[in-house]
């Protein structure tokens, strides 16, 4: 057996392994190619086309960045709504976290009742798929009890004024969608605290620090790649969100015959780059405070 | 006599040092040694979490004493939580606009496969991501990442002109195929579970069954997948809600003949005209159809409530010992 001959069956041996790997990842390359590449790109390819419905199905014609430049500079509604709506997410999504962090650091303690306080706080995951929380909504169940009672428009008329005190009450009156959204991020957050070994706490007291520094110290840094996590969970969760006026717009549009799909997927395909940015952002900040807290 | 006075004061001393011992005792107890185990502690954190609970708690209360109240009632602004009449009439009108049999059996049949398939195909990938080795693993790992972000807006519509040309609309294979090939309802997100738990594992446990000769796949179905029991079910259990409470992806696929309760929720208006509350569509806060639509939706809800209930523990349990923490 030469060298050549050597490498071949050192080859043979590696691809049967090799090959092992790929038979166990088989369904989900058909399935990543068949179910998101290829309709993705489709998308895409939409987007830069004018497509006309006709009786021998879709007729294309190429118009390059037409749609995008007709959807920022043609169309007054759109932009507004869009920026309306990514500054609306930058309140919420900080909010839904520090709630959802609040909310785990007290679930997290030891009292009586612990079993079923946690059962309540979970029960949003079962809710706030699909239909049911939308026709909650619309009924009004889901409405914060204290919004009309204290009149809270009024006060923040008076401390807040103009385009503020919009997104200040928008912010407000969606409370109860910050409290709906959070079920998986305190979940993420609960299994976070168990990743922090109770040996660091103790050994941070016998150093005499204050329960105020070790949550500042250890729990608060031990966390922010949950933080991370669940800011991503979050952005993408608030994506696909039942009321979201952008994606509102999108599928009317979809389904218009004077503009079509084409322009409906150059929407989409925009709204998708501004969270893309969003994620980033999220990413970019966990990581560096990760690493400044390593440091 | 200077004697029996020292005993005297010595005793006096004795009693005020076992006073404040027991003072410091009940203050001990009180505020506790650390922050959080006093019992004041204790009583300001359940009256926070009752209160926020109750937030959490309302608009459910609220949806079952709707769906309870009669006509009268609903229209009446007297009348709050507790209706003077409880009736059942919206739950029957519910039953019948949902045609609950025939829709619940297709809703369970849908999330049950779909949520098992899940749990089978995304464990296999994340076993594959986690322990196998093969030439752009981490390619695939970043387009499944990828796959978790692109929102189903973007897809939807290629995905009904895909299934369009294969026939399968509405027909359950819209749903079952994609679960099948790992694509499911936030497939990713449950690929990326199983591959945080399969990392976590030690390497000598597949030394040892590659030595017995075991083979790839013998290795994963005799000693991974039992090992992974607890991620298994946390991903079978939210496969299983999402999939029971699934809505967009189905409202075009899925939008005639076999068609989930979610969807019929939404119809259940169109259902129940010519019935003699219901005879015309009004606006969504329309008090005449929001018994029965209430109604509805406490039914529709009502099964993964029970499942939830039920495995309460190991939702909030197993998912702090499985791979979802990195």
């Amino acid at each position: 057996m030469n060298d050549k001959q050597r490498r071949m069956q050192y080859l043979k041996f590696r691809w049967k392994d090799y090959g092992v790997g790929y038979l166990f990842m088989l369904p989900w390359i058909v399935g990543f190619a068949s179910f998101v590449a290829f309709p993705v790109g489709w998308s895409i390819y939409n987007s830069f086309n004018d497509i006309d419905l006709t009786s021998e199905g879709f007729k294309y014609t190429w118009v390059g960045f037409q749609n995008y430049y007709d959807m920022l500079f043609r169309n007054t509604a759109y932009p507004i709504i869009l920026i309306t709506e990514f500054l609306e997410l930058l309140i919420t999504i900080p909010m839904i976290l520090i709630f959802a962090f609040f909310i785990s650091l007290l679930l997290n303690q030891k009292f009586p009742g612990r079993g079923i306080m946690r059962a309540i706080f979970f029960l949003p995951v079962i809710f706030t798929t699909g239909q049911v929380i939308f026709q909650m909504f619309s009924t009004g169940a889901g409405e914060l009890p204290f919004m009309e009672t204290y009149n809270i428009r009024g006060i923040a008329d008076r401390f807040f004024g103009g385009w503020l005190e919009d997104a200040v009450v928008n912010v407000l009156s969606q409370a109860v969608i910050i409290l709906w959204y959070s079920g998986v991020q305190i979940l993420i957050f609960l299994a976070g605290f168990q990743t922090i070994p109770r040996t660091l706490y103790e050994a941070i007291r016998v150093d005499g620090a204050s329960p105020w520094e070790s949550f500042w110290k250890i729990t608060f840094p031990g966390m922010i790649p949950f933080m991370g996590l669940n800011a991503i969970y979050t952005i993408v969760d608030m994506f696909t969100f039942p009321f979201n006026p952008v994606l509102e717009i999108v599928s009317r549009n979809m389904f218009d015959a004077s503009r079509g799909y084409g322009y409906a997927s150059a929407m989409a395909w925009l709204y998708f780059l501004l969270i893309m940015i969003l994620i980033f952002i999220a990413l970019w900040f966990t990581g560096r405070a990760s690493r400044k807290g390593r440091e | 006599m200077k004697w029996g006075q020292t005993v005297r004061q010595i005793k006096g001393e004795m009693t005020g040092a076992m006073d404040s011992r027991k003072a410091q005792q009940v203050k001990k107890m009180i505020l506790g040694q650390n922050v959080n185990d006093g019992w004041l502690a204790k009583i300001v954190l359940l009256l926070m979490l009752i209160v926020i609970a109750f937030l959490y708690v309302q608009p459910i209360i609220e949806m079952i004493s709707t769906s309870l109240k009669t006509l009268g009632d609903l229209i009446d602004p007297v009348v709050g939580f507790i209706p003077r009449e409880m009736t059942m009439q919206n739950f029957l009108d519910a039953w019948k606009g949902l045609k609950y049999p025939e829709a619940f059996g297709i809703t369970l049949f849908l999330a049950l496969f779909g949520s098992i398939f899940q749990v089978l195909s995304c464990s296999l990938t994340g076993y594959a991501l986690a322990r196998l080795k093969f030439p752009g693993k981490n390619l695939f790992f970043v387009l499944t990442i990828v796959a978790f972000l692109v929102p189903p807006q973007i897809t939807i519509v290629p995905l009904y002109m895909i299934f369009y040309q294969l026939g399968w609309l509405y027909t359950p294979l819209v749903i079952l195929v994609p679960a099948l090939l790992a694509q499911g309802i936030r497939g990713a997100l449950f690929v990326i579970i199983f591959r945080q738990f399969f990392l976590s594992q030690p390497k000598a446990l597949e030394e040892a069954a590659k030595m017995d000769g075991a083979s790839a796949f013998r290795l994963f179905f005799r000693i991974m997948l039992p090992l992974a029991k607890a991620s298994c079910l946390v991903v079978f259990l939210f496969s299983f809600i999402w999939y029971w409470n699934m809505y967009y992806e189905v409202e075009l696929l899925l939008s005639q003949g076999f068609t989930p309760l979610s969807i019929r929720l939404d119809q259940l208006e169109t259902n129940l005209v010519g019935n003699r509350a219901l005879n015309f569509i009004g606006n969504p806060a329309d008090p005449v159809s929001e018994g029965p639509r209430m109604a509805a939706a406490f039914l529709i809800v009502l099964p993964p409530v029970i499942l939830y209930l039920i495995a309460q523990r190991w939702f909030t349990e197993g998912i702090e010992r499985t791979g979802m923490v990195e």
